[in-house]
């Protein structure tokens, strides 16, 4: 009989990358049957597009990543370079492309969609190593770029209002009517629901909570960074209602919610763990990064809709919280003062902030 | 998946059903004359000479500490042969001819209540060290040492939590004979003067606090009190297992004896208990042979067995045409050895035939299971980075050496990277 070194431990939990991955799969299926529902073949197609350049792509970049055994016979050889693909190199571009897709109008040229796809897996995945070593969120990565490059796309001029981005009823609050008056408009009800204009995956509550609890009671997103990104939006909104709207204050604040990305981004793309730092307090910090900085676009920003920026903007931060000499996975004082005046910061920062907009 | 693991899958439910089998008649018994703490050692006895049970045969030899060797049957020595200790090393090991009488050495006489009581702890002390008694947990630590501490003890612990998944030998132990395990617990609270004694048990256990509790009535004059504690892996590490049961954090790296407490594993306990009262040195263990690749079965064996006659007697492995790996202890922290060649000591109390299983290792995708999951609060995936670019006082700065080698952080990784021997490896760096 052969008996076989190993270190210890000889067991391993029954986990894997790659049933994480197809959670998030899973978890992503009601906000594309959604979309589906609602836009039909205009959204089939895009997430099948994305799909396929993404996945092609990786595969492509993968191959020409790995060097290859010296051998005159090219099948050799090709195989050879694929030796370590697996499973995980579909599944995980997948998910990038599925998120892609979802952060997208329905009616956005094809081209637009291969370009964001290509850019988001070649640049901002691959070029920096592949799986597990991209520091950007490769969805998010995709869609600034195109948003950043064919910005004409997003700015409605084109033909009605299905064609903007993310923030359809968030460009209403700015530009047209005011905010009491949006809620005519987009009653709630429909906003939670998804019977609004927006991106992709994007509009209905409803599908994406229900992916968020799959998540959660999977285990397979990790909830600080969900709560910590909600509760700050919230709180910073809130304070902002209360400054602008007093009376309607709460109506204000889950418009904000429920409008935009904000849901969409929290449940699918903050909780990214690549980009993510790797310590429980590093992940509150995060999730208060992203929350804030989502807010602060939308109050004072240019941009209607700012998940996708303060998502990047955010994964430059990430090597800083995880910087090892201060990292720790210990909740330590230096942790609960900082985050307590941060908060503080920002809220004052909204609070008299947005006194002059008003 | 993201999140602090503490449960692995214990695998002694299905043990603890099988019957413990004793296997105590062997025809020849092996004494290693060197173990992995004492690298020298030597024999005092000549071929063709008949020893007893009890008789010292010869002196292992540490650092700071020597250890007498002991007959576990009676017979004639027949030479040595190199054979497999506890860490998988080759070593010489006596060879006595097991004549089935089981005669006592004249040294080995009980001692009387009233001898007991006049002891002192001096006394306690030389008897544990002659007895040659080590920390039978695997650590295998001389027990007089511990016990000879000049601090003022308050509190003994007896550790019967046994984390380890797969192991049942302190389990057995507390439900067959646990007089035994409160007389040493005494014993330990007298020669150390500690006025407070508790047996820490895993909460699920009820048989066992029933059991002990039970027992523990003909001893009220003692303030001895069974704490249950989490069921948790590794709950059984003494750092954890005293802040549960005592509540008492004691830094790592400190000794326990500082706070007033000592940690005794149960069977340590109870041979602490056979040396005092019956003069005996350690003669049987109970071990477990389990795993997917073999017959599961318990024994009580005498120290001294050949573990491929234990295999032998469950008739071999399962499968012999899948590749095995062979490990001595559990699963988590338990040692790798390359056959069963291996002759059983004071801590051998398991072996563990597992079919090979293929892990393919992906990439990290920073999940952070293993630094939720780490019980000394340090950072595996960070750690490993720094390793990656040999950075050794960043290694150094997160902390290496806190780590207890658990095991806890390879269990959990979903991308299967073996960190724990990463942290093995970055450990040893550093010390470099
Ligand atoms: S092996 Fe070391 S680093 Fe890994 S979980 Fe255990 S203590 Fe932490
Ligand atoms: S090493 Fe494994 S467990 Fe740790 S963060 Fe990376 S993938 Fe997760």
């Amino acid at each position: 009989m052969q008996t076989i070194k190993q270190t210890s431990p000889y067991v391993r939990k029954d986990v894997s990358t790659k049933r994480m991955m197809i959670d998030v799969l899973i978890a992503l299926t009601p906000v594309v049957m959604f979309s589906i529902y609602r836009f039909g073949m205009d959204s089939l197609i895009r997430i099948l597009v994305s799909l396929v350049v993404m996945v092609g792509l990786e595969a492509i970049a993968f191959g020409m990543m790995h060097k290859p055994v010296k051998s005159d016979d090219f099948k050799e050889r090709f195989k050879s370079r694929y030796k370590d693909f697996t499973i995980n190199n579909i599944t995980a571009p997948a998910v990038s492309a599925i998120i892609f897709a979802m952060l997208l109008p329905s009616k956005l040229p094809i081209y637009a969609v291969v370009a964001g796809a290509g850019f988001g897996i070649i640049v901002a995945k691959m070029l920096f190593g592949g799986m597990g070593s991209n520091i950007f969120n490769i969805a998010a990565a995709g869609r600034i770029f195109i948003g950043l490059a064919l910005a004409d796309m997003f700015t409605g001029t084109y033909d009605g209002v299905d064609l903007i981005a993310g923030g359809t009823a968030l460009t209403a609050i700015r530009t047209g009517a005011g905010f009491p008056y949006t809620l005519n408009s987009y009653p709630l009800i429909d906003m939670f629901l998804g019977n609004i204009p927006g991106s992709m995956g994007e509009i209905s509550a409803l599908a994406i909570l229900i992916g968020m609890i799959y998540l959660l009671i999977r285990k397979s997103a990790d909830f600080r960074v969900i709560v910590s990104s909600l509760a700050t939006f919230t709180l910073l909104i809130f304070v902002a209602g209360l400054k602008l709207y007093p009376e309607q204050v709460v109506e204000y604040t889950l418009f904000h919610l429920l409008s935009g990305g904000i849901l969409f981004g929290a449940v699918f793309m903050i909780t990214d763990p690549v980009t993510s730092p790797t310590s429980r307090p590093g992940r509150w910090i995060y999730g208060i990064l992203v929350g804030s900085i989502v807010v602060l676009i939308r109050l004072f920003g240019a941009y209607p809709e700012g998940v996708a920026f303060a998502l990047i903007f955010s994964n430059m931060f990430v090597p800083l919280i995880d910087y090892p000499q201060w990292a720790t996975n210990k909740y330590k004082p230096a942790f609960f003062i900082g985050t307590s005046v941060a908060i503080l910061a920002l809220v004052a920062i909204v609070f008299f902030g947005v006194g002059g907009i008003a | 998946m993201i999140e602090k693991t503490r449960f692995i899958p214990d695998g002694k439910k299905e043990l603890k059903k099988l019957p413990i089998i004793n296997y105590t008649d062997s025809k020849y018994l092996y004494y290693p004359v060197t173990s992995s703490r004492c690298a020298d050692g030597e024999t005092c006895v000549r071929g063709g000479q008949f020893v007893k049970v009890g008789e010292v045969i010869g002196t292992r030899k540490g650092a700071f500490f020597e250890q007498p060797m002991h007959a576990t049957v009676s017979g004639e020595v027949v030479g040595t042969e190199k054979h497999m200790d506890q860490s998988g090393k080759s070593v010489d090991c006596l060879i006595v001819k097991n004549d089935f009488k089981y005669e006592l050495h004249k040294t080995i006489k009980d001692r009387t209540d009233e001898e007991i009581n006049a002891l002192t702890k001096e006394d306690f002390v030389s008897i544990v060290r002659e007895k040659s008694l080590v920390g039978l947990g695997g650590s295998a630590f001389p027990t007089y040492i511990k016990l000879s501490t000049k601090d003022k003890i308050d509190v003994v612990v007896a550790n019967g939590v046994e984390c380890e998944p797969n192991l049942i030998s302190d389990y057995a132990l507390m439900l067959t004979n646990p007089k035994a395990i409160i007389e040493g617990l005494i014993y330990a609270m007298k020669a150390s003067g500690a006025k407070k004694g508790i047996i820490a048990i895993k909460k699920k256990y009820k048989e066992i606090d029933e059991r002990l509790s039970f027992e523990l009535r003909e001893y009220s004059d003692y303030d001895i009190e069974v704490v249950k504690i989490g069921n948790f892996y590794p709950q059984g590490w003494e750092i954890l297992t005293i802040k549960n049961a005592l509540g008492i954090k004691i830094p790592q790296g400190e000794l326990l004896s500082k706070y007033g407490v000592l940690n005794f594993n149960v069977s340590t306990l109870a041979s602490i208990f056979a040396a005092v009262k019956h003069n005996l040195p350690v003669l049987e263990r109970y071990i477990s042979l389990s795993g997917d690749g073999i017959t599961n079965q318990n024994f009580r064996a005498r120290i001294g067995t050949l573990m491929t006659e234990l295999v032998e007697s469950v008739g071999g492995y399962k499968d012999i045409e899948i590749p095995k790996v062979l490990i001595l202890g559990g699963p988590m922290m338990g040692v790798n050895v390359s056959q069963d060649d291996i002759v059983m000591t004071h801590t051998t109390t398991s072996l563990i035939v597992q079919n090979q299983v293929d892990l393919h290792e992906e990439p990290c995708i920073h999940c952070a299971s293993c630094v939720y999951s780490c019980p000394v609060g340090i950072q595996p995936v960070q750690i490993m980075n720094a390793y990656k670019t040999r950075d050794k006082d960043m290694i150094k700065h997160l902390g290496i050496n806190k780590c207890i080698e658990c095991g806890l952080c390879s269990f959990v990784c979903p991308s299967k990277i073996h960190l724990t021997e990463t942290m093995r490896k970055a450990k040893r760096f550093a010390s470099k």
